[in-house]
């Protein structure tokens, strides 16, 4: 009771916040709030698949490619007016991603678990491979652009007009997605992740189901395609590249596949991220790549299963008690972010080419600039500093766990005497 | 006595170079209780896949209400009347029990591609569900995460699963194995209840439970029926002995 009335408190509060973004955001954190909000669809999309139905795709930008070139053409067709204006224009990604999924989805769902994998990952990468030799279709190297048209009233020329529009069918798309999860296809969806064999023998064909939940993600991903398009006016076949399929598998897990707005979280902070720190390093795939080590390893249930865990710990042992846990972690965190990230800029400088050109020259290792500061690499300190940095940071971590471990320990004494009393109670 | 309903004639099944399943007769009336037993490895569990679907056969028959079912999937042999149960347990471990026995009830009320209707709301399918839950003793444990419970209480869900499509053949694949004494003669009592007017094919290591509730047994050994019969008769047949070493059957 609780929990739904908090989660729709949240939600209202959620939307609210979006709807008034384009009066709090320049217009460039507008645009990336686009980008956010696009990819947060492709990953809930892509999560429907992958999270509620088990079905590991690694190859889903086919699907958001498919709509976003049905789109770009859908544009040149009707111009924004007559059947499909402007504001409907995502129905022919829709339709595009359905109708590619379904045929796609016919072939991978054939097989299970990493034999379905390797299909779709083929699959994308037939489209990705044949793509520039259809230049009709898609366009060559140069793409296919199109321009927004006004329609029905509106320009679609700003980027609050764009931004109202992708918000619209971002959220009508989640509502859908969540809707699906309380229908029978729904829940038969998690028994798909959960047992697909059982299934048939309660009467269920199977790969129908595959093809339809398959299909599903595929409409969606093809509104979040089309949603890109009419936003950037272009599609081009790098849509299809394989780093676009990955950044979807990643986005889903960092945030986390078992909740239902975790992929978008996920989605949404690494798009922000992206937008943020490429500025900043050319590390940022580095990056990506280590904070999605550190989920799998430590945090399966993604960063959405790691922010129920401070509520879960709090009622369990009282907030007093939990402090002193969440002041370690949270430090160890910084310890750790601060060191690695100095390390990793730090090499990424040194082994860059300019660098290695001045290091052979008149004074070898010439100091770097890092931070405002200038480094000696041949100085101890430039070393000890982050190294101390990561191991403050991983004692401060084994310090919290210590911490968590003595909690649970003294949670366990208390509960240890009416559990057992509990277990010896037999059913009568 | 009325009819058979299942009918297997000359049924073999090789692997590779093995036969397993080396041309099985048996006969399942409509309204009888029958229970296949056997040494271990005698082949029970791949007769039983190969009746579901599971595994097609390389030879031989499966008639099943006068149509041939041998090599049909499961899920068609599944609507046309006959549930089975596994003997490892093969239930849904990261789900509810309640949302294990809906998604078996679903089917029998016409639920599968359906996405637009909530399944919260629909009554009937609930009370399907609870009363199934309630039959198998598991209403309690509703809430439960099925892989999280006991696995005599896994067994009970494993039972549900099978009764939820109302079929006409239930084949349970030693129901109770892994049961507590009193679980074990509730659960037998179950069967009994849930199985009239219902053929039963059940497989059980547990003697008493077999001659208890049974009204023919079959005996299989290495892949072959070896003896049908009353459970007197089976009790006092020499080749059935033969094929124990007296070991089960007389104790």
């Amino acid at each position: 009771m609780r929990g739904r009335g908090g989660l729709g408190a949240l939600g209202t509060v959620g939307v609210a916040l979006l709807l008034a973004l384009p009066w709090i955001l320049s217009q460039g954190l507008l645009n990336a709030s686009i980008q956010m909000l696009i990819a947060a669809l492709f990953a809930c999309a892509y999560n429907l698949l992958a999270g509620q139905a088990g079905m590991l795709s690694f190859g889903h930008a086919a699907y958001f490619g498919v709509g976003a070139f049905a789109t770009v053409h859908a544009m040149n067709a009707f111009g924004g007016s007559g059947l499909l204006p402007t504001p409907l224009m995502p129905l022919a990604g829709a339709l595009a991603g359905l109708i590619f999924g379904a045929i796609a989805g016919w072939f991978a769902t054939q097989r299970t678990g990493a034999y379905f994998a390797m299909i779709t990952l083929a699959i994308a990468e037939l489209l990705h491979a044949l793509a520039p030799h259809f230049k009709g279709l898609f366009g060559g190297e140069g793409g296919v652009s199109s321009t927004r048209m006004p329609s029905m009233g509106v320009t679609f020329g700003s980027t609050t007009q764009m931004y109202y529009l992708v918000l619209a069918w971002v959220l009508a798309s989640l509502l859908a997605l969540y809707l699906y999860t309380l229908t029978p296809l729904g829940r038969l969806t998690l028994g798909l992740r959960e047992n697909s064999h059982r299934l048939r023998f309660l009467g269920y064909d199977v790969h129908k189901l595959s093809v339809l939940v398959f299909s599903i993600s595929a409409m969606f991903s093809g509104i979040a395609g089309s949603l890109q398009v009419i936003n950037n006016e272009a599609a081009n076949y790098i849509v299809f590249d394989a780093g676009q399929s990955t950044a979807v598998v990643l986005n889903t897990y960092i945030g986390g596949a078992r909740v239902f707005l975790g992929p978008a979280f996920g989605a949404a902070l690494m798009t922000f991220f992206g937008y943020a720190v490429s500025d900043l390093t050319q590390s940022w795939l580095l990056y990506q790549g280590i904070l999605f080590a550190l989920v799998m390893m430590f945090a399966p249930s993604g960063l959405a299963g790691l922010f129920g865990m401070p509520d879960r710990l709090r009622r369990r042992f009282g907030t007093a008690a939990v402090v002193p846990f969440f002041a370690l972690a949270l430090a160890s965190i910084v310890l750790l972010t601060a060191g690695t990230v100095f390390l990793v800029e730090l090499l990424q400088r040194i082994l860059s080419q300019d660098y290695r050109a001045l290091a052979a020259g008149a004074p070898p290792w010439p100091p770097i600039s890092l931070f405002g500061r200038q480094w000696s690499p041949a100085a101890a300190v430039t070393w000890l500093l982050p190294a101390a940095g990561v191991a403050c940071g991983a004692a401060t971590m084994l310090l919290a766990r210590h911490k968590l471990a003595l909690l649970e320990g003294r949670q366990e004494d208390t509960a240890a005497e009416p559990r057992a009393i509990e277990g010896e109670r037999t059913p009568a | 006595m009325s009819e058979a309903i299942l009918t297997v004639r000359g049924l073999r099944k090789s692997f590779g170079q093995h036969e397993i399943i080396r041309g099985v007769n048996l006969d399942l009336l409509a309204d009888e209780r029958h229970a296949l037993i056997g040494p271990n490895g005698a082949g029970k569990s791949t007769v039983f896949h190969l009746i579901s679907g599971d595994l097609a056969p390389s030879a031989g028959q499966i008639v099943f209400a006068g149509k041939r079912i041998d090599g049909k999937p499961p899920q068609q042999i599944n609507r046309m009347g006959l549930a089975r149960s596994f003997q490892v347990t093969n239930i849904f471990p990261g789900l509810t029990v309640f949302e294990n026995v809906r998604l078996a009830v679903m089917r029998a009320h016409g639920l599968q591609y359906s996405f637009w209707s909530f399944i919260d709301r629909n009554a009937k399918v609930r009370e399907h569900t609870e009363s199934l839950l309630e039959q198998v003793r598991l209403q309690q444990r509703a809430s439960a995460v099925a892989g999280e419970m006991a696995y005599s209480e896994q067994r009970s869900l494993e039972i549900a699963l099978a009764l939820a499509s109302d079929p006409e053949v239930i084949l349970l694949d030693e129901p109770m194995a892994g049961m507590s004494r009193e679980e074990t003669a509730y659960t037998a009592d179950l069967i009994r209840t849930v199985t009239r007017g219902r053929a039963l094919l059940i497989v059980e290591h547990d003697m008493e439970v077999v001659f208890q509730i049974s009204d023919r047994i079959s005996v299989l050994v290495y892949g072959e029926v070896i003896a049908t019969g009353k459970p007197d008769e089976i009790r006092n047949n020499a080749a059935v002995k033969e094929a124990y070493l007296g070991e089960e059957v007389s104790r």
